[in-house]
């Protein structure tokens, strides 16, 4: 009998000391993921204050003089030399480029939201004719690559007159599947009784939707937008397609960050990491934004 | 009294229909329209056209068949593109679905403020531009005087040539896409493992299942539409990879690292490829995600059965 509990009590100790290897190891392994996520970002923040030849350092005797290799001086020249790009050849200005896709992909992300919000809307509560079909024909449009419609929707965007135009930048990408997939789930959710009691009141569907559906909509709303904004402001390939060296107000940001990249000899590599910095403080202030959003409706409906 | 009411509630009903499909139809129309005007009439016209030569310029579209085709199975270039690009896909997510499952199991474990940073951390990078993030990485895999290759020099060991040397140049693609798709993959994952319900995981303690078995047995199949979902949004995504390798890589070196998007965007860059035989390319692009993508789904629906 003795012998049995004191076996059985070795067995608990391994138990808890294995346990804390567990634990310990899980500490170091967030640390590391944390480290390399981390680590990018620390070395493009530190090289996008050095001179033209301190951003690939030829000489240094150690990590820390391999780093901080500011031989020519800590300078800010790098985001001065960003708003003149246009007296380079690049012949584009930075900041009008960034300005111009901030707007796009805003005035972008308010159409999709409405258009999506709506469309998922009528998807969940309502019925019309054809709604089977014309929702499997929205979904199907979810598995065609970007790739198989790239050229064909130019020539279409073409004939439409919509070349080198905002609308061209905006209206393609306006309407998403996922996005109305994602407002139809959540607007299924909402109790039919509010309906049935709006419309014995003598609401139409679209006093229904403008009520009682889209003021209740602001999560999907902030997180769909969010995705959307960040979309648009991230693309690269429609945008350089589209618009071409004529229409240089209309550039977009991230063309000007690869011409930037390509060229990179002219200004030095450190001018382009200022470039690609600036360009991703929108999305995490966008990241900030939802996150603080989500937390705070955590708070407000307590639910976990 | 009574009568009025009734009949009022025998009316509401007729009108309720009409407009109800009125408003519906008007509710789709915008999404509708602009989904047909740009996905579905570029589709369409995509599919036409891979069968006719199609250029823009004086030359009239004519008919050619299949011959578009054929001249794309010919290019060494498209064929060691497409290889290229499977070799990468595979090991890009092979590697990001078991690293992101272990951290998500260890995210699960750790519930304190500090498991919760990370959470909200780790989904950073997948807000950046492919084009960003090329940037990035290219500070660290520049031969001269880039980040990695300095502190080689400092080991005294021998630079890495990553646009030069095949194995190395897949790595500059493979490590950045992972990095960006970790935060997302994680989280899919860990609201997987956080909905299964307590009462399996404690039957299972409680009958003394070893941590494979419990593995095996519980969680991989409540996961299991997480799973599917992250691995076909995963390969499809990164069949379509072009903007990374276009920065890090470029296809260097001989096209070992060339992607089929990429080439094909190259092509049309080129001018030496007709428009429809690009087009017919990426027609093909969209049957091989089509035919990986079913292959998937057969897979899982096979573990099922057994």
């Amino acid at each position: 009998m003795e012998s049995k509990t004191t076996d059985f009590k070795k067995l608990v100790n391994r138990r808890k000391v294995v346990s804390k290897i567990c634990t310990i190891m899980c500490y170091i392994s967030m640390v590391f993921v944390l480290l390399s996520l981390a680590i990018p970002f620390f070395l493009v923040i530190i090289s996008m204050f050095k001179s033209r030849s301190d951003v690939f350092p030829t000489k240094f005797n150690n990590l820390f003089e391999l780093i901080f290799s500011y031989k020519d001086g800590f300078i800010v020249e790098n985001f001065n030399r960003l708003a003149y790009l246009e007296y380079y050849s690049l012949g584009i200005n930075f900041f009008k480029s960034l300005g111009m896709t901030l707007l796009v992909s805003a005035t972008a992300t308010i159409l999709s939201l409405f258009v999506n919000s709506l469309a998922g809307y009528a998807f969940a509560r309502l019925n019309f004719p054809g709604k089977k079909i014309i929702w499997i024909i929205v979904i199907s449009s979810m598995f065609i690559p970007g790739i198989t419609i790239l050229l064909t929707s130019i020539s279409v965007v073409s004939s439409l007159g919509l070349i080198n135009t905002f609308m061209g930048l905006v209206l393609p990408g306006v309407a998403s599947a996922y996005n109305i997939f994602f407002f139809r789930q959540f607007y299924m959710g909402f109790p039919k009784d509010y309906d049935e009691s709006a419309r014995v009141d003598g609401c139409n569907s679209f006093s229904i939707f403008f009520r009682i559906y889209l003021p209740s909509s602001s999560t999907p709303m902030v997180i769909m937008g969010a995705g959307t904004f960040i979309g648009f402001f991230n693309s690269y390939l429609w945008p350089t397609l589209i618009i071409d060296q004529d229409h240089k107000e209309l550039t977009q940001i991230m063309t000007t960050i690869n011409k930037l990249f390509n060229e990179s000899a002219t200004l030095g590599y450190g001018a382009v990491l200022a470039a690609a910095f600036i360009a991703l403080i929108p999305a995490i202030i966008v990241f900030i934004i939802v996150q603080r959003y989500i937390k705070e409706g955590i708070a407000l409906t307590g639910v976990k | 009294m009574e009568k009025a009411q009734k009949r009022r509630f025998s009316l509401l009903p007729k009108k309720k229909t009409t407009e109800e499909k009125v408003s519906g139809l008007i509710c789709i129309l915008p999404a509708f329209v602009l989904l047909v005007i740009f996905v579905f009439v570029p589709l369409v016209m995509s599919i036409f056209r891979s069968f006719y030569f199609y250029e823009s310029g004086p030359v009239e579209p004519y008919f050619v068949g299949f011959a578009n085709y054929a001249v794309i199975f010919k290019d060494e270039v498209f064929r060691k593109a497409i290889l290229n690009d499977l070799i990468m896909t595979v090991t890009i997510v092979g590697l990001e679905v078991i690293l992101s499952y272990i951290f998500a199991n260890i995210l699960v474990k750790i519930k304190n403020k500090f498991g919760v940073f990370v959470r909200t951390i780790i989904y950073l990078p997948y807000l950046l531009s492919g084009i960003v993030i090329g940037v990035i990485f290219s500070l660290l895999t520049t031969y001269d005087g880039g980040v990695i290759n300095g502190i080689i020099q400092l080991c005294n060991g021998e630079k890495i040539g990553f646009q030069f040397d095949k194995f190395w140049a897949y790595v500059s693609i493979i490590v950045p896409t992972i990095w960006v798709g970790f935060g997302y993959t994680t989280l899919v994952f860990y609201s997987g493992l956080i909905n299964i319900p307590k009462d399996h995981l404690e039957a299972a303690s409680v009958d003394g299942a070893s941590f494979l078995r419990t593995t095996f047995s519980i969680i991989l199949p409540s996961l299991k539409n997480y799973i599917v979902l992250v691995v076909v949004t995963l390969v499809t995504s990164n069949l379509q990879m072009f903007e990374i390798p276009m920065m890090m890589t470029n296809g260097l070196p001989s096209n070992s690292t060339m992607t089929p998007v990429l080439y094909l965007i190259h092509c049309r860059a080129n001018g030496n490829v007709s428009q429809s035989e690009i087009i017919a390319a990426s027609i093909l692009i969209m049957l091989v995600i089509g035919a990986i993508n079913a292959v998937v789904f057969t897979l899982s629906n096979r573990k099922e059965k057994k």
